[in-house]
């Protein structure tokens, strides 16, 4: 399509059309990414339906590395001249590191499905609170602006790491949380990542009113008025036609949000909820290769965080509206 | 009785005086062409009918209530008065239609499918059906007037506002926009426009009024008004903005 064409009105269809575009561009990236969800549902419901009663912490792994592991301890008691003993060392070396990366695989994929739990909930969760936070910032009259100020300052202000040991030392939210039923029945979340949740969700809400807060005020002061011409309250004009506007604009700071929050959550580790960063440190106790098995748990966060931008990408492509910022800006 | 009465009508924007004291009145099916240089107190006049600025003093009655109490409900107000903004201001995230059917469903209380109707048959009435799915972002700038007249009408008002529907129009845009308006004008609507279309205003207004320094300096019907002003500052306006316009459309 020449720029000249997409320049025309009357051509709502190009925004979700790029989205298309744009998945038939990146095949490598889906080469890579597509084994990987492939690879982790598999691996979940292997773990919670088909093989549930194995003990957690010693999951067989899916692909056997005993001759891995035999290759190369042969490589390197092959007593080849100098050069080639080093290579062949080098190359025994990676084995090593491929066979511990495949062996602590299950429990990577377990602390994974925990990381996205925490990740995914509180994002949502937090969105659910940042609306009202933001709208009260922006529209709000004194009564409803200094609080949602105070809180959002105390929040942002404070070192996260230090909201999750209030939450779980301090106030011994615990206690309380293991009244609730439900939790850590099955693969419901167990004590601590239920008062992590909460942790995150209260942060993820302060920062994220703030991206939504600044969205908001970057949608025409004319679109209110003119919502209020026709007869709306103010809570209505500003739900109606406000919101769904400054809800678009936000989108590319929340997407950053979400990404910091994939990797933040390694913090709820400290709190003894067994998420990706977790397990990596238990096997790196267990074997002393904590280079390895961090590099291993790295590529898991890569990996996450690749696939939230794309998910992020596609739902702005979606709901993009000619003309209103975004990716139906022309 | 009148359907809009104005007596004397005070408004500052903190030390500026903008209106100082405008008084009168219009009848059903009237329609008032405010003219005046720029910073006379028109547009603030416009707004404060339907309370997007309130008065400072004085009255403004509509169908004989004052609208300007505490207790008046502002809501319902805005309703009864329908109002078009120079920059359109058209909800850039709703498509034509949606534009005209969120008061319709918000406001009115129209399930769905009869808003639906009821919005074709507005967008219909300013010849855009056929651009019911396009957004703002799509229409051209005397579209996006019609659909904002059209969003108006929706609400079924007794008394329409229109602020400078055309100043932000290209020339060759304007005529639809205008004819629009004249037919409303013929259809019977009480109509309060601040243009500066002496075209519009010889053709459809029943009055002119002049506006300068916050007053009505004079005020009569288009013929006399344009032909003899009595007043010399309305006078030298006309003569100004003839000079500018090159004369008549």
């Amino acid at each position: 399509m020449s720029t000249e064409a997409a320049d025309e009105p009357g051509e709502p269809a190009t925004a979700r059309g790029s989205v298309g575009v744009e998945l038939g561009r990146r095949p490598l990236f889906y080469a890579v990414l597509g084994p990987f969800w492939a690879w982790l549902v598999v691996r979940w419901v292997h773990d919670w339906v088909l093989a549930p009663e194995l003990n957690v912490t010693a999951r067989e792994t899916f692909f056997p590395t005993a001759s891995l592991v035999a290759a190369g301890t042969t490589l390197r008691g092959a007593g080849a001249p100098a050069p080639v003993a080093g290579l062949l060392d080098w190359l025994a070396g990676g084995m090593d590191f491929v066979a511990l990366g495949v062996e602590a695989l299950p429990q990577l994929a377990a602390g994974a499905w925990a990381t996205i739990v925490l990740t995914v909930v509180s994002i949502l969760a937090g969105l659910v609170l940042a609306v009202p936070l933001s709208v009260a910032r922006v529209y709000g009259g004194r009564a409803a602006r200094y609080p949602a100020l105070a809180v959002t300052e105390l929040i942002r202000g404070t070192p996260l790491l230090a909201q999750l040991f209030v939450l779980y030392f301090g106030l011994g939210l615990t206690q309380y949380v293991r009244e609730v039923p439900g939790v850590g029945v099955a693969v419901l979340p167990d004590t601590a990542v239920v008062v992590a949740l909460i942790g995150f969700t209260i942060n993820s809400a302060a920062y994220q009113s703030e991206y939504i807060r600044s969205a908001l005020l970057s949608v025409d002061s004319g679109q209110l008025t003119a919502g209020r011409a026709i007869g709306l309250s103010k809570v209505d004009a500003i739900r109606h036609v406000v919101l769904p506007q400054g809800l678009r604009f936000a989108i590319p700071g929340w997407s950053n949000e979400l990404v910091y929050l994939i990797k933040y959550s390694s913090l709820a580790s400290f709190i003894t909820v067994r998420e990706l960063f977790f397990r990596a440190e238990e096997i790196g106790n267990a074997t002393y290769r904590f280079v390895e098995v961090y590099t291993v748990a790295a590529l898991f966060y890569i990996a996450l965080v690749i696939s939230a931008s794309a998910v992020m990408s596609y739902v702005e492509g979606r709901v993009a509206i000619p003309g209103l910022g975004g990716k139906g800006r022309r | 009785m009148s359907l809009l009465r104005f007596e004397d009508v005070r408004q500052s924007y903190g030390a500026e005086e903008v209106l100082r004291g405008i008084s009168f009145e219009m009848d059903r099916g009237d329609v008032e062409v405010v003219i005046g240089p720029s910073g006379s107190g028109k547009s603030t006049m416009l707004r404060c009918v339907n309370r997007l600025t309130e008065v400072d003093a004085g009255t403004i009655y509509l169908d004989g209530e004052a609208i300007t109490t505490p207790d008046t409900d502002v809501n319902d107000l805005r309703r009864r008065v329908g109002m078009v903004f120079q920059d359109f201001n058209l909800f850039a995230h709703r498509t034509a239609l949606g534009n005209v059917t969120l008061g319709l469903e918000e406001v009115l209380d129209y399930p769905r499918e009869e808003a639906r109707t009821e919005a074709m048959a507005q967008l219909e009435r300013v010849g855009l059906a056929d651009q019911a799915d396009s957004y703002p972002a799509e229409l051209s700038g005397g579209q996006k007037q019609r659909v904002g007249i059209a969003r108006a009408l929706a609400m079924d008002p007794e008394l329409m506002l229109f602020d400078e529907p055309t100043s932000a129009l290209d020339p060759e845009l304007i005529g639809d926009v205008l004819a629009v308006m004249r037919d409303l004008a013929e259809e019977g609507m009480t109509m309060l426009c601040v243009t500066h279309e002496m075209g519009f205003a010889r053709s459809a207004a029943s009055t002119v009024s002049f506006l300068d320094g916050g007053q009505v300096v004079e005020r009569g019907p288009p013929a006399r008004l344009f032909e003899s002003p009595a007043n010399e500052r309305t006078g030298e306006f006309l003569e100004r903005l003839t000079s500018l316009h090159g004369g008549e459309q």
